[in-house]
């Protein structure tokens, strides 16, 4: 019974970090987004199996996780209200051409990385751009004038 | 490229979503199963007691009938003498000390002997009538210590068998 608590409480305990963090962080994998991820992994690791070396932990923990993962998207996907809350929303960055710096400011974003990311995107300049959403997954997606 | 997508478009309908589908539900199903066998402490550790009375004492042990490899755990022995026990001694069956780590036992035995081969003896200091005595063991699980074994405790008075407990341990994989 503890391995499938200590997993729930972790699980819920990486949906609220994730969540705080930004979202930006969990797409990019810069030094600091490393120190999160990476540390973050292990730390987890000793405190929901602990001691346990078991094929049968393993096997708990794996199951709770993807139990909690269907239950979580399966929620997300039947209740309309809880989708912002477990997934966040779409957040445009540029609108008609316009940069919205509140958003880019809210989000942590500077305009060279929403460049790079248009740059990625075969964009090369953000003339070019009508619209920029930051999606819930933390990439920037693009509408260009012409498309 | 419009013509990739009109053959997929086209095609009979994937099996992710048919069979596949059902599929994928089933083995979801599953897993939830072995979370409700988790919750309900199928796969180990919860402690439960099992008891022995006799003229002589009560003796009772409480400790978990399910373990897991690396696994921490404690089983704790009770003794509430009804008569004075002029040497009383735990004797313990093989299956606690098979692929266990002992990490202590508290209170320290006076004496430790074999017998029958494979079975452990405690021995502690007189017990007065009406006293209780608490031995707390403490193991770890070796990860390659899997199977089922006797973990029953005898109490004896000296070679006079007072109480008896039988249970079985469970090291799972």
């Amino acid at each position: 019974m503890d391995l499938v608590l200590r997993t729930a409480f972790v699980f819920l305990l990486i949906l609220v970090i994730t969540r705080s963090v930004g979202r930006r962080e969990l797409s990019s994998m810069e030094p600091l987004d490393l120190i999160l991820l990476v540390v973050m992994g292990d730390l987890i690791q000793q405190g929901v199996t602990q001691s346990d070396n078991s094929l049968t932990g393993t096997t708990v923990v794996l199951a709770t996780l993807a139990v909690l993962i269907v239950a979580t998207t399966y929620l997300s996907f039947r209740f309309q209200r809880l989708r912002p809350l477990l997934e966040g929303e779409p957040i445009v960055l540029i609108a008609d051409g316009e940069l919205r710096r509140h958003a880019l400011r809210r989000q942590r974003i500077t305009v060279d990385e929403v460049i790079a990311e248009a740059r990625q995107a075969q964009i090369g300049s953000l003339d070019d751009v009508r619209y920029a959403v930051l999606e819930t997954s933390g990439k920037i997606s693009f509408v260009t004038r012409s498309g | 490229m419009t013509d990739s997508f009109q053959t997929l478009a086209d095609g009979p309908e994937p099996r992710a979503l048919g069979s596949g589908l059902w599929l994928r539900r089933a083995i979801v199903a599953l897993l939830a199963l072995v979370v409700a066998l988790a919750l309900l402490d199928v796969f180990g550790q919860r402690a439960t007691t099992s008891s022995a009375a006799s003229d002589g004492a009560t003796l009772q042990l409480r400790a978990p009938s399910t373990v897991r490899g690396g696994l921490l755990f404690q089983s704790r022995i009770v003794i509430t003498a009804r008569h004075t026990l002029d040497h009383p001694r735990l004797i313990l069956d093989r299956g606690w000390f098979e692929g266990m780590q002992v990490n202590s036992i508290t209170p320290q035995p006076v004496g430790q002997d074999l017998r029958d081969g494979d079975r452990v003896v405690l021995s502690f200091s007189s017990l007065d009538a009406g006293a209780t005595l608490t031995v707390w063991l403490q193991f770890q699980v070796d990860p390659t210590n899997i199977g089922r074994r006797a973990y029953g405790v005898e109490l004896d008075d000296a070679e006079q068998p007072v109480a008896h407990v039988s249970r079985k341990l469970t090291v799972l994989p």
